[in-house]
């Protein structure tokens, strides 16, 4: 088979992946660090180890704890769960262009949302925003994504051809968009701008609960990740040849649908809906591993999630001003030009599918 | 001999022939902007009598226009327009039936006592004035929509002599150019951009020339610059340290900070405070990281304008790391929705364009509590 063969050719020695993977852990560490250190406020290093210690002064430190730490972990945990559930999504489907919201989970997301900054009238809807909390829009978005992924994986279970799923998927996606847009069409100026401020992302709004929410959720999915590694595997053969080797097709579908949707899904509801990771990362981990074992790749993404996204954190707080730019710009302006140069550096992208 | 004084003579005179035509230019600039007399405050229109009719002229009317002028003719019903005017350009004054796109229109139509020329508004579930809500309730006057959705039909059906209308920027033109091709006058209304807030009140006098009241107008603008400076003056004279404010919420992670050129530092500034921003400026509001803002905040004396926080829980629902603030925490926090109608509607954003003396005592009463011990709150209320 040309996928088979195409694995064994590219393939890296083994200590040359151990020492991939030694980097990865250390740029994780050293952009995670970096991002407490850079921020919109000027503050020495000395005063931000020592705010770790309770010696730094009492708002240097309310900074660190309560505004930079939370992000930063945040910004780790929402790179690993979107790239690992775009790397599932193109498995699965067996399509370069899969990502977390090919299901329509963040569609889905984005109407939850939609009904309730667009939905009511005026005062309550300041009110969304200014009013009660900030729960709302993440009770609101994990009710949409996941009405959308039950219907998914209802479908999921009673058809078996998956291009059929995948068509579903983005009608579904389309059709939900279109909602939102005529709601978006009959909304005030003021409701716009709280909608379109929520589809630009934000990392750093998570309160302390939320935060605890959102990484026992994408620890749960990472977790149910690597138990279904074989399963991913086996997908990029084909189904049929997946099932004949004795593994149940539309099961482990539904299982790998379901981890997807706690991942993108807990991302959305918590900070909006965050492009182009899911699809960007996963390609550069293939690119740099050089293999479609998803063995490696599992673990790979989960890391180089991680870094993208707080590397993405730092340039979008424009360290020194305080001005801030919208995450979701500053993934996708980051990540294509390296997408596209992984892409047209090497020409057979097919084969790793 | 005769060369060297002929290249100074030649110098001289084109310098002069020169000059010659820009006075012409500039004589020419002045017939639809006339220089601003003396009292004048508004920057965005100019009201002058020039033969039977008068000349209003809109500057620059909504955010980012630059030297954008509609010049629009009041000729008096059954006197003849001039004749260069165009006919979109000419309304006959006064004005029986108007459409107000904006709250802040009404208060100053009312002042006038023409609220009965009032047609149609939009928004008129916002409506916080009690004559107009009930005019309102039993259809005298209609919804007409906004933006994208103005009802061209409702409006035809009106049949308005003049539509009011409010536009953020360039493209609220487009919403109404269907109506206007069909021969609804429209002005568009600048007075949200004044950063002078007795310039923003002074919009009433365009309200004067429609309905030939302008000595109504003139002498209501009058009492409230009176009252406005002598509220001014009064916190001038009295020594006291300027505490400072913050204003508005988040949305999310980011805070958009009203810059300090605007209407409400303004006020903020007559009434004896300092706005944390109040040395940036921008023609719109500016999105800073919460970080920066947070840390810019724990200075912050009174956190005024809280969007539509009612009380200190909504503010803590919203973005607990907030209550870190000392502003917080001492209670400090007041915000413009002490008049609000139970449809959303706020009084702040309807009668307070023409009454800035009030916010401003409303103002100068939070920030220094010794100073107007008799004065009850207007608009604004301690958040609790």
């Amino acid at each position: 088979m040309e996928t088979a063969q195409g694995i064994k050719l590219q393939r890296r020695s083994g200590t040359k992946v151990r020492l991939i993977f030694v980097m990865f852990v250390f740029l994780l560490a050293f952009f995670f660090v970096l991002d407490l250190f850079l921020g919109s406020v000027n503050i020495k290093p000395a005063d931000v180890i020592s705010s770790f210690f309770g010696n730094a002064g009492s708002d240097i430190r309310t900074i660190i704890m309560q505004f930079r730490l939370p992000k930063a972990v945040t910004s780790v945990f929402v790179g690993m769960a979107l790239s690992l559930s775009g790397l599932q999504m193109q498995a699965i489907f067996r399509n370069p262009l899969a990502g977390p919201y090919v299901l329509g989970v963040s569609s889905g997301a984005s109407l939850g949302v939609a009904i309730v900054i667009l939905g009511f009238s005026g005062s309550v809807v300041t009110a969304g925003i200014g009013g009660f909390g900030n729960w709302i829009l993440v009770v609101s978005a994990w009710v949409g994504a996941g009405m959308v992924m039950m219907l998914i994986m209802f479908i999921s279970s009673r058809l078996s051809d998956i291009m059929t799923i995948l068509i579903l998927g983005i009608m579904l996606a389309s059709g939900l968009s279109a909602i939102v847009t005529i709601m978006q069409y009959f909304s005030s100026e003021s409701m716009l701008k709280a909608y379109v401020i929520w589809t630009m992302g934000s990392l750093g709004n998570l309160s302390s609960g939320q935060l605890k929410v959102l990484v026992i959720s994408v620890s749960a999915g990472v977790l149910l990740s690597i138990l279904t590694i074989k399963r991913l595997n086996a997908f990029l053969l084909g189904e049929n040849y997946a099932g004949s080797m004795g593994m149940n097709v539309k099961s482990s579908r539904t299982i790998i649908f379901a981890c997807t949707s706690i991942l993108a899904g807990s991302v959305t509801a918590f900070c909006g809906p965050i492009g182009f990771i899911g699809i960007a990362v996963p390609h550069l981990v293939r690119n740099i591993f050089r293999t479609s074992d998803h063995a490696i790749l599992v673990p790979g993404s989960i890391l180089a999630g991680g870094i993208v996204m707080t590397v993405s954190d730092i340039i979008s707080q424009l360290p020194g001003s305080e001005r801030l730019l919208p995450i979701n710009s500053v993934t996708s302006l980051i990540g294509i030009p390296v997408v596209i140069w992984i892409i047209l550096r090497k020409r057979n992208n097919t084969a790793m599918f | 001999m005769c060369s060297k004084t002929a290249i100074p003579l030649f110098i001289v005179l084109s310098a002069f022939f020169i000059s010659c035509i820009n006075n012409k230019g500039v004589r020419l600039d002045e017939l639809t902007v006339p220089a601003k007399n003396s009292f004048a405050h508004a920057e965005r229109f100019t009201v002058h009598k020039k033969d039977s009719c008068t000349i209003v002229t809109i500057i620059d009317p909504w955010q980012g226009a630059e030297k954008v002028r509609q010049v629009y003719y009041l000729v008096e019903r059954g006197k003849n327009a001039p004749q260069n005017a165009e006919a979109s350009q000419i309304i006959y004054v006064p004005v029986r039936k108007i459409i107000c796109m904006s709250s802040t229109h009404l208060a100053m139509v009312s002042a006038l006592g023409e609220h009965r020329a009032i047609s149609g508004i939009s928004g008129t579930n916002y409506i916080f004035d009690d004559v107009l809500r009930s005019r309102a309730d039993s259809g005298q006057i209609v919804e007409v929509g906004y933006d994208s959705e103005i009802n061209d039909e409702v409006i035809l059906k009106t049949d308005p002599d003049l539509i009011m209308m409010y536009g953020i920027g360039l493209e609220s033109a487009g919403y109404v150019g269907k109506i206007s091709e069909l021969g609804v006058k429209i002005m568009f209304n600048a007075d949200y951009l004044e950063t002078d807030p007795l310039g923003k009140a002074e919009w009433i006098k365009v309200f004067g020339a429609l309905f030939c009241k302008e000595n109504l107008a003139d002498s209501i603008f009058q009492a409230e610059v009176i009252s406005y400076n002598s509220i001014k003056s009064s916190i001038e004279e009295g020594k006291f340290s300027r505490p400072s404010v913050l204003l508005g919420l988040p949305f999310r992670d980011t805070w958009f900070v009203s810059p300090g050129n605007s209407y409400i530092s303004t006020i903020i500034s007559d009434a004896g405070g300092k706005y944390l921003w109040g040395e940036y400026e921008s023609s719109t509001s500016m999105p800073f990281s919460l970080e920066a803002v947070y840390m810019n905040s724990l200075n912050a004396d009174y956190w005024l304008n809280a969007g539509n926080a009612t009380s200190l829980a909504d503010i803590a629902a919203l973005e607990p790391r907030l209550t870190r603030l000392p502003c917080y925490t001492s209670g400090r926090i007041y915000n413009n929705t002490k008049r609000t109608s139970p449809g959303g509607g706020n009084d702040y954003w309807e009668s307070g364009s023409l009454n800035p003396h009030i916010i401003l005592k409303d103002i100068a009463s939070i920030l220094h509590p010794g100073l107007f011990r008799e004065h009850e709150l207007y608009y604004y209320k301690k958040l609790n």
